[in-house]
C-alpha cells in the first residue's frame, strides 16, 4: 500500500511538471486521477449534482492557474482538497443567503415525515432527507470536517492539512459535528425506524 | 464515572477508527463492561447509519457522471479559457497603456489641436462668399448704397473741377508770360494724363446720376485738355491765342466756379 502511494506521488509530481510546461495530456490525466474525489467532497457537502460539477471544474481551473505555486514536497492531495474546500465554502456562502431568501431551506418540521403505514422505501427516503437537512444545519467547519471524514474517509491528520488546523481541533470539530447531528436527528429516529 | 466522561469524548474518534492502538483497545474493553457508554456508542452509530443512508444517493449520482469524457471537457475548457484570457490580457494590457491617467492631458491637448486644425482648414479651404451672400450677410437701409455712390460721384467731380481749374489758370498765366515750353513739359508729363483718366471714371458716374450740366462742362474741359496735350515745344502764337479764345468764349473758369458752388450746395442741402 505504501509502495503504491509513493508511486502515485511520483506520478503526480511528474504530471505536475509536465502541466507546468502546458502539457494538455498531463492535465487530462491529473483530472482523471482526482475528479471523483473532488466530486465526492463537493457532492457530500452540497448534495447537489450541478453544484458539485461546478466545483470540480472550478477546482481544476484554479489548479491550472496556481500550479506554479505548488512546491515539491507538499502533499498534493491535501493541496487540491484545500482548493476544492475553499471553493465549496465560497460557493456555499455566495448561495446560502439566496437559498434562504427563496425559501429553499425547508425546516425539518415542515418535511413530509412517514406515517405508520408507510413502507420501508419511503422511510428510507425520508431518513436520507432528514439527514441531509440535518447536515445542512451544521456549522461550516463542522460540516466540512464531517464530510471529509465520513464520505471522503480522510484521516484527522489529512483533514488538518486541508483545513490548515491542528489534528486536535479536527477531532474536536468532528466530535461536535456528530453530537449535533445526533441532537438534530434523534427526535425523528423513532418515527422513521 | 469520571472515566466514562473521558471515554465519551473519544467515542466519535473510536467509531471512526482514529484512536491510537492502545487507546482503541482500552475504549473497546470499557464498552464491553459499561452499559452507559454502550448506549452512547449505539446512539452515535445511529448517526453513522444516517450518514451512510446518503451513500446510495452518492453512488447513484457518481454513476450518472461520464467520468471518461469529463477530463477532456475540463481540459478543453481550462486551456480554451487560458487562450481567451491571454488574448483578453493582451488587449487589456494595451488599453491600460493607452488609457493610463497620466496620458489624459496629452489626449486632451491632441483633441484641442485636432479641433483647431480642422477649424483653420475649414476657414482656409471653404469657398469664398459670393457678392450676393455678402450682401445677404450685411443689411443696409434702402437707398443707402445709392446715396453713398452719388456722394462719391459728386466729390470726384468736384476734385476734377478743382484740378482742371488750377490747370487752366496755370496755362493762362504761363502762356502770357512766354514760358510755354517749360509749362508744356510739366503739364504734359504730370497733370494731363491724370485728368484724362479721371474724366473717364467720372463719365460713368455722371451718366448714372443724370448730372447733364456737369457732364457738359466736364466735356468742354476734357476737349481743352486734349488740345493742351497736343501742344509741342514750339507752339505758334496763333495756336495759343485760339486756346485762350476758347477758354474765354466758353467762359470755362466761370462755369467751373458756378458748378463747384452748385455741387457744394446740393451736398449741404442733402445733408
Amino acid at each position: 500500500m505504501q509502495g503504491r502511494t509513493s508511486e502515485e506521488k511520483g506520478d503526480v509530481f511528474t504530471l505536475l511538471e509536465r502541466i507546468k510546461n502546458d502539457d494538455r495530456e498531463a492535465f487530462r490525466e491529473l483530472v482523471s486521477l482526482y475528479q471523483k474525489r473532488i466530486f465526492l467532497l463537493a457532492f457530500s457537502f452540497f448534495h447537489n449534482r450541478e453544484d458539485a460539477m461546478d466545483i470540480v471544474q472550478e477546482t481544476f481551473m484554479r489548479l491550472h492557474q496556481k500550479i506554479h505555486t505548488f512546491r515539491e514536497g507538499e502533499n498534493f492531495k491535501s493541496w487540491i482538497f484545500q482548493v476544492a474546500k475553499n471553493l465549496c465554502i465560497d460557493h456555499y456562502r455566495k448561495n446560502h443567503s439566496k437559498r434562504k431568501e427563496w425559501g429553499g431551506e425547508q425546516n425539518l418540521e415542515e418535511m413530509n415525515l412517514p406515517s405508520e403505514n408507510s413502507d420501508n422505501s419511503h422511510q428510507s427516503l425520508d431518513l436520507k432527507m432528514i439527514f441531509s437537512r440535518c447536515l445542512e444545519k451544521l456549522a461550516e467547519r463542522q460540516r466540512m470536517v464531517f464530510v471529509l471524514k465520513h464520505y471522503n474517509q480522510l484521516k484527522y491528520r489529512e483533514i488538518a492539512e486541508v483545513l490548515n488546523i491542528s489534528p486536535g481541533t479536527v477531532k474536536s470539530l468532528h466530535f461536535k459535528a456528530v453530537q449535533n447531528l445526533r441532537g438534530f436527528i434523534s427526535p425523528y429516529l423513532g418515527r422513521v425506524q | 464515572m469520571k472515566e466514562c466522561k473521558k471515554i465519551n469524548k473519544d467515542l466519535v474518534a473510536f467509531l471512526y477508527g482514529e484512536l491510537l492502538g492502545e487507546r482503541q483497545q482500552f475504549v473497546s474493553s470499557h464498552l464491553e463492561e459499561c452499559s452507559s457508554c454502550q448506549r452512547e456508542i449505539d446512539k452515535l452509530k445511529e448517526v453513522h447509519a444516517g450518514a451512510d443512508s446518503l451513500n446510495e444517493d452518492i453512488k447513484a449520482v457518481m454513476a450518472s457522471v461520464d467520468w471518461e469524457t469529463l477530463p477532456a471537457q475540463i481540459t478543453d475548457t481550462v486551456f480554451g479559457k487560458e487562450v481567451q484570457e491571454t488574448k483578453e490580457s493582451w488587449v487589456l494590457g494595451i488599453s491600460r497603456i493607452l488609457f493610463q491617467p497620466k496620458l489624459r492631458p496629452v489626449y486632451a491637448a491632441l483633441l484641442v489641436g485636432v479641433f483647431l486644425g480642422a477649424l483653420f482648414t475649414y476657414i482656409l479651404i471653404r469657398p469664398p462668399l459670393q457678392r450676393q451672400d455678402r450682401e445677404s450677410l450685411i443689411s443696409y437701409p434702402p437707398g443707402f448704397i445709392e446715396k453713398v455712390e452719388l456722394e462719391m460721384a459728386r466729390r470726384e467731380t468736384l476734385d476734377y473741377l478743382k484740378k482742371s481749374q488750377y490747370l487752366i489758370l496755370d496755362f493762362v498765366q504761363t502762356s502770357t508770360e512766354a514760358e510755354t515750353s517749360t509749362w508744356q513739359r510739366d503739364f504734359a508729363s504730370q497733370k494731363v494724363k491724370e485728368l484724362l483718366s479721371k474724366k473717364k471714371y467720372i463719365n460713368q458716374q455722371l451718366d448714372k446720376f443724370k448730372m447733364a450740366k456737369a457732364k457738359e462742362i466736364c466735356n468742354q474741359i476734357e476737349f481743352l485738355i486734349y488740345e493742351l496735350a497736343q501742344l509741342s515745344d514750339e507752339i505758334p502764337a496763333w495756336r495759343l491765342q485760339e486756346i485762350h479764345d476758347f477758354i474765354e468764349e466758353k467762359q470755362l473758369l466761370l462755369k467751373i466756379k458756378l458748378l463747384e458752388k452748385e455741387l457744394k450746395q446740393s451736398e449741404k442741402s442733402e445733408v
